[in-house]
C-alpha cells in the first residue's frame, strides 16, 4: 500500500525532511510563527502560478510567458491605482481579465496556429519583458500608496473581537483551521462509507487513520502557529481559495476529466467528442488569469512595481509543479501536489537564507531537488505495480 | 423476414485521394444482429470502407442508409449520434484515466450544474461501469484500476466494452486482435461472440482469417477498392482460408456480385 502511494507521498515526506532540517539548524527559528507566516507569504505568487502550470503540463504544453506576464500585470495594477485613480475592487477584476486575454492569445496561438507552446509561449516571454520595461520606464519603480491593495500580499485578516477570551490568540483563524479540520475529517469518513457502501474495496483501517492523524495534525499545528502570530494572511486565504476552486475542478468537474483526458490521449478525447481546442483555451486562459493574480500578489508584496517584476517565476512554477508530482510526459499531476512543490521550493530558499547560504550554491541544491523530483516520477512511473 | 433487416446499407462507395481510386464503388450491407468479417490485403480499401462509415472520410460518390433512411455522415460525432461506434486499432482510451472514466469519456454522467462547471456523477458512472462489464463477462479487479495498469487484452475489452455501451447500432473493430496475445485474442473473440448472443451488430476488420472465420456469420473480400468476394462463412477452416486468400491475392476474381465501375 506505502509502496502503491509512494507516488503521492513522496513529496510530503520531503517537505517533512526539509522542514526537520532547517528546524534544526537554524535552532528552531525556521518553524518560528513568524517565520512560517512569511513563508506563506513568499509562497504565494509561485503557488498560484504552480497551479495553472500545472493544468497546462497535463495538457502536455508548457507556458514560458507567465513570469513576464505577472510583471507586466503587477506594474498595469500600479498604473490603473496611481495614475488612473482606480479603486481596488476595479483593478482586482480588471487586471483579472487582461491575464485571461493574455491566456487566450496563447490559446490562440496554440489550439489555433497550432503552434508548440515552448515557441508560442517564448514570444510571451519576449514580448511581455518588453511590456513590462515600457510600463516603468517613465517612472522607474512605481510605489503603491493604496493599504487595501498592499494588505494582499503583507495584511492578515481581522480577528474576532472576543475581549477577555483566548488572548493573544488570533481566533478568526482559529475557528477556520477548525472548519477546515472538520471539513476534511468528515469529508475522509463519508468518503470511505460511501466508496464501502458501493462494495468498492477501501485502504485498510490502519493507513486509513494514520493518513487522516497525520494530515489533521498538520492543520491543526499550522493553525495553532498562526493564529498563536498574526493569523491567516490574505495571501493565504488567496492561496486557499485557489486551491479549494482548482482542486474542486480537477476532481469533481466534466471539465477536469476532459482536461486529464486531453492529457492523457488527445487523439482518445477528440474521438470522444471532447473539443481539445477549447480545453487548450480554457487551461491557458486560467494560466493567464493566475499569472495577473500572482503579479498582483507580488506588487502588493513589495508595495511598489519594479522594473524586474516576475523574473524566473516561470521556471519556479514549472520546477514546483514538478517537484509537486506532475509528470513530464502528461496526463499526470494533482493541484494539491503542485502547492506542496511551490512550499518546498520556497522552504529550500527561505531556509537556506536563514542560514546565509551563498547564492550560487542555493540555485545548485534547488537544481538538486528538482533533478531528484523528476528522476523520482519516471522511477515510481515505469514500475507496473 | 425479420431476421434480414439491414441495419447498414453502403451504396456504390468510391473514394479518390488525388490520383488514388482507394474505393471503386462498393455495396456493402450489415444485417442486425450479425458479425460482418472485412478482409483483404493492405490498401485493398477495408479501413477507408470503414472511416467512411464511421464518418471520418466523405465519400466521392455513394449512398449510405442506416436502417433504411438515407444520411450524409458530416463527422465521426455525426456517425456517433447516429449509433455507429468505430473501436480504434490503436486502443482509444486514456491511460491515465481509470475504467470507468475511459468508458463514460465524452458522455459523463452529471449530478447537477453549478454555472459552467457540471458535477460529475462518479458513483453512478461506476455502478453502470460494473453492470455493463459483468453483463459482458469482462473480467477485470476494479473499475477504479488506471487502464495502464490492465493488460492488452483487458484493454481492448474495454475499448469494445465502451462502443458497445451507449444504444449503438453498429459496432466496427480494425483489427481488435492484432496486437494481442494468443489468450488475450481468444478473449476478445469471446465478447465478440458474447456482444452478438446479446443482439448486437458487428463488422471486424482483421488480418487474421481465423479469427474472422470463428466469429464472423459473412464475409466481405475488398481487393483495390473493389469487392471480389461475398459469402456466409461455412465449412472447415482449411477450406475457408484458402478459398478467401485466393480472392485476397487475386488469384480468383469469379465474384460477379458487385464492384462494377461506373464509368
Amino acid at each position: 500500500m506505502l509502496q502503491q502511494n509512494i507516488r503521492d507521498f513522496g513529496m510530503y515526506i520531503a517537505l517533512l525532511v526539509i522542514v526537520i532540517v532547517f528546524a534544526v539548524a537554524t535552532k528552531g527559528v525556521f518553524i518560528s510563527p513568524r517565520n512560517i507566516s512569511n513563508l506563506i507569504n513568499q509562497t504565494g505568487y509561485i503557488a498560484v502560478l504552480a497551479v495553472g502550470m500545472t493544468l497546462v503540463i497535463i495538457i502536455r504544453h508548457i507556458d514560458l510567458s507567465v513570469g513576464f506576464l505577472a510583471g507586466f500585470l503587477g506594474a498595469m495594477a500600479a498604473i490603473a491605482l496611481v495614475f488612473w485613480k482606480l479603486p481596488v475592487f476595479v483593478v482586482i477584476p480588471l487586471i483579472l481579465g487582461f491575464g485571461i486575454l493574455a491566456g487566450l492569445l496563447n490559446g490562440f496561438l496554440v489550439a489555433q496556429m497550432r503552434i508548440p507552446a515552448f515557441v508560442a509561449t517564448l514570444a510571451g516571454w519576449l514580448g511581455y519583458r518588453g511590456a513590462l520595461q515600457l510600463a516603468t520606464v517613465k517612472t522607474g519603480t512605481i510605489i503603491i500608496p493604496n493599504e487595501a491593495f498592499n494588505a494582499i500580499g503583507n495584511g492578515f485578516i481581522p480577528d474576532i473581537p472576543l475581549p477577555g477570551i483566548l488572548p493573544g490568540v488570533h481566533k478568526a483563524t482559529l475557528l477556520i483551521g477548525f472548519i477546515i479540520l472538520a471539513a476534511y475529517v468528515s469529508g475522509a469518513i463519508r468518503d470511505r462509507q460511501k466508496t464501502r457502501a458501493y462494495d468498492f474495496k477501501v485502504p485498510p483501517l490502519n493507513i486509513f487513520v494514520t493518513r487522516l492523524v497525520c494530515t489533521a495534525a498538520v492543520i491543526f499545528l499550522l493553525t495553532w502557529i498562526l493564529a498563536g502570530y498574526r493569523g491567516l494572511s490574505w495571501t493565504a486565504v488567496v492561496i486557499l481559495i485557489i486551491f479549494l476552486l482548482y482542486h474542486f475542478i480537477t476532481t469533481q468537474t466534466v471539465l477536469g476529466r476532459h482536461i486529464y483526458a486531453v492529457g492523457g490521449n488527445p487523439e482518445a478525447a477528440q474521438l470522444s467528442g471532447i473539443s481539445v481546442k477549447k480545453i487548450t483555451y480554457v487551461v491557458f486562459a486560467s494560466m493567464g488569469m493566475l499569472s495577473a493574480l500572482s503579479g498582483m500578489l507580488f506588487a502588493s508584496r513589495l508595495r511598489s512595481a519594479t522594473t524586474q517584476a516576475g523574473t524566473l517565476f516561470e521556471l519556479d512554477a514549472i520546477a514546483a509543479a514538478f517537484v509537486g508530482g506532475v509528470s513530464a510526459s502528461g496526463g499526470v499531476g494533482k493541484v494539491s501536489g503542485s502547492i506542496i512543490g511551490a512550499l518546498v521550493m520556497a522552504s529550500l530558499t527561505n531556509g537556506m537564507n536563514l542560514l546565509g547560504v551563498d547564492i550560487s550554491y542555493q540555485y545548485i541544491v534547488r537544481a538538486a531537488v528538482l533533478a531528484s523530483a523528476v528522476i523520482f516520477d519516471v522511477a515510481t512511473r515505469n514500475r507496473t505495480v | 423476414m425479420m431476421e434480414k433487416r439491414p441495419v447498414v446499407e453502403m451504396r456504390n462507395i468510391k473514394k479518390n485521394f488525388g490520383g488514388v481510386q482507394a474505393l471503386r464503388g462498393v455495396d456493402l450491407v450489415l444485417y442486425k444482429n450479425e458479425v460482418l468479417g472485412l478482409v483483404g490485403d493492405n490498401a485493398a480499401g477495408k479501413s477507408t470502407l470503414m472511416k467512411v462509415l464511421s464518418g471520418a472520410y466523405i465519400p466521392d460518390e455513394g449512398e449510405i442508409f442506416i436502417e433504411g433512411n438515407r444520411v450524409e455522415l458530416a463527422s465521426p460525432m455525426h456517425a456517433r449520434q447516429l449509433g455507429i461506434e468505430m473501436v480504434y486499432q490503436d486502443l482509444a482510451l486514456a491511460d491515465n484515466l481509470d475504467v470507468a472514466a475511459n468508458v463514460f469519456l465524452g458522455r459523463e454522467l452529471c449530478r447537477r450544474k453549478i454555472g459552467p462547471l457540471s458535477i460529475l456523477d462518479k458513483h453512478a458512472m461506476e455502478q453502470e461501469t460494473t453492470r455493463l462489464l459483468d453483463r459482458l463477462k469482462i473480467d477485470i479487479p476494479s473499475v477504479r484500476a488506471n487502464v495502464e495498469k490492465l493488460s492488452g487484452g483487458q484493454r481492448q475489452a474495454i475499448a469494445i466494452a465502451r462502443a458497445t455501451a451507449f444504444n449503438t447500432r453498429v459496432t466496427i473493430m480494425d483489427e481488435p486482435t492484432a496486437a494481442l496475445s494468443v489468450a488475450a485474442s481468444r478473449k476478445v473473440l469471446d465478447l465478440v461472440r458474447e456482444l452478438k448472443a446479446q443482439g448486437n451488430s458487428i463488422i471486424i476488420i482483421s488480418h487474421r482469417l481465423e479469427d474472422i472465420y470463428q466469429v464472423s456469420d459473412r464475409l466481405i473480400v475488398l481487393r483495390q477498392g473493389r469487392k471480389v468476394c461475398e459469402c456466409p462463412v461455412v465449412g472447415g477452416l482449411d477450406e475457408f482460408r484458402e478459398q478467401v486468400l485466393a480472392y485476397i491475392i487475386g488469384a480468383r476474381d469469379d465474384f460477379a456480385g458487385g464492384g462494377q465501375e461506373g464509368s
